[in-house]
């Protein structure tokens, strides 16, 4: 998070983690494709010719929040990382400064295992550079819920509910599930911001405030604590 | 010393940063591309940065200009005018105050007319990157579609302008509709986002490209030194073993010497005479003793040259003497046993620069195992031949050769005439299967375990006999001679090719 206080501004870094060909981009753009036009930049993509990413993929979210009487600027950068495991350094250079992590996973059972082996990748770098994941707020993605042969739902939910993480169900190309699983982050990384800067006193924006401004900023007025709550444990699907 | 480890950047490269117009557009094309809207669109156009600093400025100055700017008043005020435009905020939604000699009007968000006292007027766009503001076009100044005739202003400002040649200039200036500015103004600041865009995108890429090598580089150095402290590791611990060796070997050497003196005197009756079966136990004990001590003087020999303390003395020698010394030596004992030696020396006088006893040691070990390996009714060949060879030819075999063929004119050793002595031992024996051939220099390597107790010996022969071979720049290899047996080629570079051999010896064997 870098915070400006003089020209009361906050920008917070989300970064979608997860397998090669997992769905991370294909997440940013569905998020580009559903947050209001003037909250959003320009949704940029570094990538090759065969459409792999190859650095990152970040779409810049800017909202607005009045209260009392001053304006506080939010600028959310979400991030994606290149999946391939050739760019392991180019990883640990986009988590550099994460304030939370979606981490999406592939639901087709033969991707079990890169699943594994990518969340191991997350958990080193994080060690690597000096960080624990169990400080930074993390919500698991399982995208891909339009395909066959895939992880059984009632696997997931009976995993989700032994787990600590919050767990989403999406399919990117869809577009389903992917704004739910955002603010499900979204929520959970000012929620753990506030705890380590008290951004409660300082700036004047408790969680359920900055939550309720985002939404409206980004079009989806009133919705935003039913989407951010919408994942496995909580509703109980 | 441990080289301290670099730790991985602790600052986010792709942190929120201000982006600035000026950083990732080039002022020259920026300048271009005014002049081409100018063309276009015959309209001034300007880009600001967002701390006010000009950065691009393209447009002929009207004719209505030209009269007011006649007067050093009218000079001052077309400054000011200029300067509140500069300094209009096209982002902030306030009214724009009417001041001295510019008023202004804030028309929401996406634009700002402000208004010169000549009656002309700007338009003044923000540029938007990232939701920030990044700086400003301002188009004009240009005749707004509904302007009548020359302002009160104009008159309030500069009484003394003839009022009547302001209007008709002002009149005769081609008319801009607000909806055509409108487009005029949002093509220009899409352009140009789109190119801030873009650069930014290419700045960052760069930026991604020089600090993913970067990191690549700093695992690539921990995972080395890594590698480096276990090779280290490895070096001491074969040290520590050929120093043990050597050690044992000396040790157990003393004892040995006693027992076969002993035994040599027991055989010679110097302790009263013995039975037929005492003396054969006595010749039995004999016999093994030297076995042992072959073997031990053989570990010892590998344990030196392993850890480079065995002085090889080099001397000018012909391999003729030798060869006929092995084979004279070896004959008998292979003649009892069925086994023909033949030794064919063909033209073989080539000095070489060597150490006689050393080279000695090689071809008996290598005539032996010929003999030892082949059968009854076999015949084993020794020859001897001089042949010229290639500049690095033999280090190429050695498999350590750099030299590769770009520039090979200019690295590799003078072509002089190099000769080398190529020694063959050919044998009809039992062979050496192909997979097996690579290995048989390793020490203590023995094809078929089940062939040491059949026909004795170690296993550190051939390993010995490679050291010392490559201590005198030479090398050694096998092939199978068809239909049956094993060849092994020595080939020993003359004293003069060795003075011009580069050095790739590793320094262990080194003399």
């Amino acid at each position: 998070m870098q915070l400006n206080f003089a020209a009361r501004e906050v920008a917070i870094k989300l970064v979608y983690y997860g397998p090669a060909l997992s769905g991370k981009t294909t997440n940013l753009k569905a998020l580009h494709a559903r947050v209001a036009e003037e909250s959003r930049g320009r949704l940029m993509t570094l990538d090759t010719k065969d459409d792999r990413t190859l650095f990152f993929d970040v779409l810049p979210l800017v909202f607005r929040a009045d209260v009392d009487g001053a304006t506080i600027r939010v600028r959310v950068k979400v991030f994606t990382v290149p999946g391939q495991v050739v760019h392991s350094s180019t990883r640990r250079l986009v988590l550099q400064g994460a304030d939370g992590i979606v981490f999406v996973a592939d639901s087709q059972v033969s991707e079990t295992e890169n699943n594994a082996a990518s969340f191991l990748d997350l958990r080193a770098n994080f060690k690597d550079m000096g960080r624990s994941l169990a400080q930074v707020p993390l919500v698991i993605q399982f995208n891909k819920r339009d395909l066959v042969k895939i992880r059984r739902d009632a696997e997931i939910d009976d995993l989700a509910r032994r787990g600590t993480d919050p767990v989403y169900k999406a399919s990117a190309t869809r577009g389903e599930g992917v704004i739910e699983c955002f603010f499900g982050l979204l929520e959970r990384a000012w929620r753990s911001l506030d705890k380590e800067h008290d951004l409660a006193s300082t700036l004047g924006l408790p969680s359920d405030l900055f939550l309720e401004r985002a939404a409206a900023s980004l079009g989806y007025d009133e919705t935003a604590r039913a989407l951010s709550a919408a994942s496995v444990r909580c509703c109980g699907s | 010393m441990r080289a301290s480890r670099v730790p991985p950047p602790a600052f986010d490269v792709v942190g929120d940063l201000n982006v600035r117009i000026e950083d990732v557009v080039d002022r020259e094309d920026l300048f271009e591309m005014c002049r081409s809207a100018q063309a276009l669109f015959g309209l001034g156009v300007r880009v600001y940065s967002s701390e006010g600093a000009l950065l691009a400025n393209e447009g002929r100055e009207l004719s209505m200009c030209g009269l007011v700017n006649e007067t050093a008043a009218g000079r001052a005020a077309c400054g000011a005018t200029v300067n509140r435009a500069k300094s209009v905020d096209p982002l902030s939604s306030a009214e724009v105050s009417d001041g001295y000699l510019a008023r202004g009007r804030a028309l929401g968000a996406d634009h700002v007319v402000h208004a010169c006292f000549t009656g002309l007027a700007y338009r003044i766009v923000p540029l938007v990157y990232e939701t920030r503001h990044v700086g400003r076009i301002v188009l004009g100044p240009y005749a707004p579609a509904d302007m009548k005739e020359a302002p009160a202003l104009l008159v309030r400002t500069l009484p003394t302008l003839d009022r009547q040649e302001a209007n008709a200039r002002l009149l005769g200036l081609p008319r801009f509709e607000p909806s055509a500015l409108a487009q005029i103004a949002q093509h220009l600041k899409t352009a140009l986002e789109v190119i801030i865009f873009s650069s930014h995108k290419a700045y960052l890429t760069s930026k991604m490209h020089l600090y993913s090598v970067r990191e690549s580089y700093r695992t690539l150095e921990e995972k080395n030194e890594r590698l480096e402290e276990a090779l280290a590791r490895l070096k001491e611990l074969d040290r520590l073993k050929s120093n043990f060796l050597g050690t044992v070997s000396h040790e157990l050497r003393t004892p040995l010497t006693s027992i076969i003196g002993y035994s040599e005197m027991l055989a010679d009756g110097i302790a009263g005479p013995l039975a037929t079966e005492q003396a054969e136990f006595v010749d039995t004990i004999h016999r093994k003793g030297e076995q042992l001590l072959a073997l031990i003087v053989g570990l010892l020999d590998l344990s030196k040259l392993e850890s480079g303390t065995m002085s090889l003395r080099y001397a000018p020698m012909q391999i003729g003497p030798t060869l006929k010394e092995v084979v004279s030596t070896l004959a008998p004992g292979a003649l009892k046993k069925g086994v023909e030696v033949e030794l064919a020396l063909d033209r073989t006088f080539c000095e070489l620069a060597g150490d006689a006893e050393r080279l000695r040691q090689v071809f008996v070990n290598l005539v032996d195992n010929a003999v030892k390996f082949t059968p009854k009714g076999g015949k084993v060949t020794v020859t001897a031949t001089v042949r010229t060879i290639e500049p690095g030819a033999l280090s190429e075999v050695r498999g350590t050769s750099d030299v590769d063929d770009i520039g090979i004119v200019l690295l590799a050793a003078p072509h002089l005439d190099q000769k080398a002595v190529e020694v063959t031992i050919t044998d009809t024996g039992i062979g050496i299967p192909p997979a097996d051939r690579a290995k048989v220099f390793d020490a203590f390597y023995q094809v078929d375990s089940s062939a040491t107790r059949e026909h004795g010996g170690t296993g550190l022969g051939l390993s010995i006999v490679r050291r010392i071979v490559e201590a005198h720049h030479g090398v050694v290899s096998v092939q199978a001679n068809e239909p049956q047996g094993t060849i092994f080629v020595v080939t020993l570079p003359s004293a003069h090719a060795r003075r011009v051999m580069p050095s790739r010896v590793p320094p262990a064997v080194r003399p």
